[in-house]
């Protein structure tokens, strides 16, 4: 089996949700079964990988597994499903807060009952005592059972959490507790395993280690190996060294793996993957997006681990196949960008550029689609905004906010910028460059600067320069023929990322592992002949 | 159906225990159907039903009933066989006979205690975090499953009980949280039973609720109480009978006689609820006269709360008999065990070969400790024996052996221990006190009656039977034939005479 191991499946997604549902298709379409590991409690998770597409049969919440809740028929719980065990109880509606709340005839509050979006299935209960204390808060998941459970303590902190099989087993619990400082932190877990075994881990990333290896145990084959994909390097880059059977590791990098993307060679290590980069031999392989950090990364540690370079982005053999725009129909000197306005977007830069070229092409404008990211009361965007008035751009661009329309934008659109400080892949020019726009980038690891290929389907110029940037749309706008090359260029260059071909690269990964099985089984003592537990 | 209602039977009981597993013992060998009904949880209740000589078809705990666990019979759980321990990631390590640790890479992650009185039967684990403090608690039935889980607040005080069916589902859980500030148990709340959820604030609300479904549909249902702290329960019991048993004297200072004031735990039956009891079973005619006459609204009635059986009659027909003499029940002020040390200093002095016994647990161990320093100062070690409580064959023994019982007691219901002793043929020594003695005791006949605190004549007396064989025989028989009273088939009669007054 091949397991792709994520924290949780959110509605908004990040590039690593979309790199793995991408990848999810691709497996299906060559019959490849694959599991999603999700490793943090959702109680909505199953809504959200409905929505995208994932069914129940390809996914492994660790929570739900443990709960015995992986199928589950869902089921609306409403206000007149909760028995409160007390009589003559009535419910008054408190709108503003989106809840009931449950009296008795005398006033006494015995629950609050808190809904979801919907103002009617429920989310949660906050249960009272006859006492008013609160003693318990339940939790609901969305397919209507009572998930976690929280118990207050008589302080009204958290005391004990403890999660429940729908028919209400008790099988997991954790505990918070005063440190020998007094601060109150998760103290331990207690795990009851469907055979009864009962085991307690110090931390959660105990817990996943053992969830990993019950994976590992429950798709064992002598035949091949179990893949686990870590798509998220803290929720396993320790666990997985715990495997007590083999199985095939794969660090899969989804951005810089140094601190300084810019300086891949020495610069101190992305927080994220200093584990996973000093004990890199300890997996079977490291998957890169680009063949740029592959390179880096076997030209700074040497390892013994596979290097693997595997696009994270697909292009679908539709959008391959379909009809191109040519230059002449779309609208002369658009620029997008597809962007969250964040600061490593660095899209004020974007903005300058735009405004230098303005002043000699006065056609040009910008929209700039992607939410505003809110963190430092919006500094990206306020940058942004006071790049637009320096440069006199008010009605040139526009921030457009997030739209799901792309190839409507993308097959009007002309040009597309990127001036990330930073960047793991970046599906965005991926997507710009399979609809035939021309890109222009900042020379940044990783993605961009593969992706666009210099004097191919845009141009690549210095980090940071977007004087360089204006001057090269500038050589753009003013060469018709060298723009409908380019628009070319970016087409065929999106073949690069042909479902075939990413496959291909996955194929090997999948070869490599297989290859190497009946050694490792060797080192477990273990043949593949020998009757080893199904 | 009879229903007897009691907190508890404990490893050491009381005369109400007694009296109560004797009647229903009695009912049952009779024809009569009756039933104990408990309140609290006691996870070792088979056990302590199997030394207080209970079947234990004859009695439904509360907590039982609902953890649907009244019929299960007992399966010796070794803890080292307990499946929930991976003993190939974790150790267990024995620390002593009574508890061992869970140990994972050598750090103790859980503390399994030891069944009292077996060989390494679990009775519960314990679980600790990484900062060792103590999270989870597992308790173990006697009959060998998982009865209930504790949860533990931050500060190490009980959290919530949650009590377990056979398959492990919670069925019933208790909250402690704060009343006025102080961690009190809050809520008592029955889960998915027959389909629904009960809350209770107090565990005798959910008490009441438990006797109402057991006795629910039984037309015949006799509910009586036994201890007058359940009163108001069984008072608000849908039966079509409640009634009252007093096992000792309604009042408070008994030595002043029927104008003293009541105990104020009577209250429920004489002044608060008297309607709803139809009636109150005492142990002698004098108790029930004087109730009859202060609460004219109260249906009294004498019943015996003991009964002799065959068996103890044949044994105690032994006329060999140590020169011991025996003291049964609590050591507890009322019952003025220092007077019986006075009393035996005295018999000491004139039969040196006396021996003391003293069965029955102690208030506290401090009030142990001060009879055991005054045996030491009076230099009685090698002649007074305090033996602990005995089980129903250990007091038997005793009984069967002994030449005398001694009774100081400030007051007796009747006087259990003076039941058996007549039918175990032992002449009893009393003081004269209200109520039993002077029913169970014909002064110079089986036993003698002497003045309330007169240690002198009681020593005299108690001589008089360790030196007079003559005289010890004669009361010997006349405590036999008086037992023939005590016998089954006449206590039976007795006592549905006195149900059928209560009508």
């Amino acid at each position: 089996m091949i397991f792709f191991i994520n924290a949780t499946m959110q509605k908004q997604k990040s590039g690593i949700e979309h790199a793995e549902l991408k990848r999810f298709e691709l497996f299906n379409a060559h019959h490849v079964d694959s599991r999603f590991l999700i490793r943090d409690w959702d109680p909505a998770l199953h809504d959200n990988t409905k929505l995208a597409g994932i069914p129940d049969e390809n996914l492994i919440g660790m929570f739900d597994y443990f709960q015995q809740a992986t199928h589950v028929k869902p089921k609306r719980i409403t206000i007149d499903d909760l028995d409160f065990g007390v009589l003559n109880i009535h419910a008054d509606p408190d709108l503003p807060n989106n809840r009931s709340l449950v009296k008795t005839a005398q006033g006494q509050l015995v629950a609050r009952v808190n809904y979801r979006e919907d103002h009617e299935t429920v989310r949660s209960v906050e249960l009272f005592d006859g006492f008013n204390n609160l003693y318990r808060v339940d939790n609901y998941d969305t397919r209507g059972f009572i998930s976690l459970s929280q118990m207050y303590t008589p302080d009204n902190k958290v005391g004990t959490e403890v999660w429940q099989t729908p028919t209400g087993h008790v099988v997991l619990e954790t505990f918070n507790r005063a440190d020998a400082q007094g601060k109150v932190q998760k103290s331990g877990w207690r795990l009851t395993d469907a055979d009864g075994t009962i085991r307690v881990f110090d931390t959660i990333e105990e817990l996943t280690a053992h969830f990993f290896n019950l994976m590992n145990e429950k798709f064992w084959s002598v035949k091949q190996p179990n893949i686990f994909i870590l798509d998220r390097s803290h929720l396993g880059d320790w666990g997985l060294l715990q495997l007590k059977k083999p199985a095939y590791t794969v660090m899969h990098l989804h951005n810089s793996h140094a601190g300084d993307a810019q300086e891949p060679m020495h610069s101190i290590l992305n927080n994220n993957y200093e584990f996973a980069m000093n004990a890199l031999d300890s997996y079977d392989a490291v998957v890169s997006a680009t063949h740029k950090q592959t390179h880096d990364v076997e030209a700074r540690f040497h390892p013994i681990a596979k290097l693997f370079t595997i696009p994270v982005g697909v292009v679908s053999q539709e959008l391959l196949d379909g009809p191109r725009v040519p230059v002449k129909d779309r609208q002369y000197g658009k620029v997008v960008a597809f962007a969250r306005i964040a600061w490593e977007k660095h899209l004020d830069d974007l903005v300058r550029a735009v405004g230098i070229v303005h002043k000699e092409v006065p056609e040009v404008s910008l929209d700039l689609y992607g939410y505003a990211d809110a963190s430092d009361n919006y500094r990206a965007r306020r940058a942004v905004e006071k790049a637009i008035k320096e440069y006199d751009l008010d009605g040139v661009v526009t921030m457009k906010g997030y739209t799901t329309e792309i190839d409507k934008v993308e097959n009007q659109a002309m040009m597309f910028g990127l001036t990330s400080r930073m960047e793991g892949f970046n599906l965005a020019v991926l997507e710009a460059i399979s609809h035939g726009l021309i890109s222009f980038s900042y020379d940044v690891n990783y993605g961009p600067n593969e992706i666009v290929e210099d004097g191919v389907n845009g141009n690549v110029v210095p980090f940071n320069d977007y004087k360089a940037m204006a001057a090269a749309m500038l050589k753009v706008l003013k060469d018709p023929k060298l723009a409908q090359k380019y628009s070319t260029g970016a087409y065929d260059s999106s073949e690069r990322y042909s479902p075939a071909n990413v496959w291909n690269a996955w194929q090997s990964l999948i070869d490599d592992a297989n290859q190497i099985w009946p050694t490792k089984l060797a080192a477990a003592h273990m043949s593949a002949q020998e009757g080893v537990k199904q | 159906m009879n229903y007897s209602v009691l907190e508890n039977i404990f490893t050491y009981n009381s005369g109400t225990e007694h009296s109560a597993i004797n009647r229903t013992k009695l009912f049952n060998e009779n024809g009569i159907e009756a039933k104990i009904l408990t309140r609290n949880y006691n996870r070792f209740l088979a056990h302590d039903m199997q030394l207080a000589g209970v079947d234990h078809h004859s009695v439904i705990n509360m907590y039982d009933y609902f953890q649907g666990t009244t019929d299960v019979a007992r399966n010796e759980l070794p803890l080292r066989l307990a499946k929930q321990f991976p003993l190939d990631e974790y150790h267990i390590v024995a620390e002593n006979a009574n508890y061992s640790w869970l140990k994972r890479a050598g750090q103790n992650i859980g503390k399994i205690e030891v069944l009292p009185g077996t060989v390494g039967l679990i009775s519960s684990v314990t679980y600790y975090d990484r900062f060792n403090n103590p999270t989870v608690r597992e308790n173990f039935d006697w009959r060998g499953f998982k009865s209930s889980i504790d949860y533990f607040h931050m500060n190490g005080e009980l959290g919530t009980q949650v009590f377990l069916n056979l398959k492990g589902d919670p069925v019933l859980e208790i909250t402690h949280m704060n009343i006025n500030g102080k961690l009190s148990p809050t809520m008592w709340k029955l889960l998915n039973y027959k389909g629904k959820n009960y809350r209770f604030n107090f565990e005798d609300q959910l008490f009441l609720f438990f006797i109402n479904e057991v006795v629910a549909n039984d037309p015949e249902a006799v509910v009586v109480s036994e201890r007058r702290n359940l009163d108001y329960v069984v008072a608000d019991v849908k039966a079509p009978q409640r009634v009252a048993f007093f096992h000792d004297s309604h009042l408070l200072n008994p030595t002043d006689g029927p104008k003293s004031k009541i105990k104020p735990i009577y209250q429920q039956v004489l002044v608060n609820q008297t309607a709803k009891f139809s009636g109150a079973f005492v142990l002698t005619e004098q108790q029930k006269q004087e109730l009859n006459q202060q609460y004219p609204n109260l249906n009294v009635s004498v019943a015996p709360d003991i009964y002799v059986s065959d068996d103890d009659l044949k044994l105690g027909q032994t006329a060999e008999r140590q020169p011991v003499i025996l003291v049964s029940g609590r050591l507890a002020p009322d019952r003025r065990p220092f007077d019986v040390l006075k009393i035996f200093q005295q018999v000491h002095m004139a039969v040196p070969a006396a021996e003391l016994h003293f069965a029955g647990y102690p208030a506290s161990p401090t009030y142990l400790d001060q009879l055991k320093d005054k045996v030491k100062n009076d230099h009685l070690e090698d002649s007074v024996k305090f033996l602990g409580y005995l089980n129903r064959k250990k007091l038997n023994d005793e009984y069967a052996t002994a030449s005398v019982l001694l009774n100081t007691s400030l007051n007796e219901g009747l006087g259990m221990h003076m039941v058996e002793a007549r039918g175990f043929g032992l002449p009893v020594v009393s003081y004269d006190v209200l109520y039993g003695p002077k029913v169970l005791i014909e002064d110079g006949v089986n036993g003698n009656l002497v003045p309330d605190g007169r240690t002198h004549a009681a020593a005299k007396a108690i001589t008089t039977l360790l030196t007079d064989s003559d005289k010890w025989s004669q009361m010997h028989r006349s405590a036999l034939k008086k037992a023939q009273a005590d016998r089954a088939d006449n206590v039976i009669a007795h006592f549905e005479d006195g149900v059928a007054a209560s009508r």
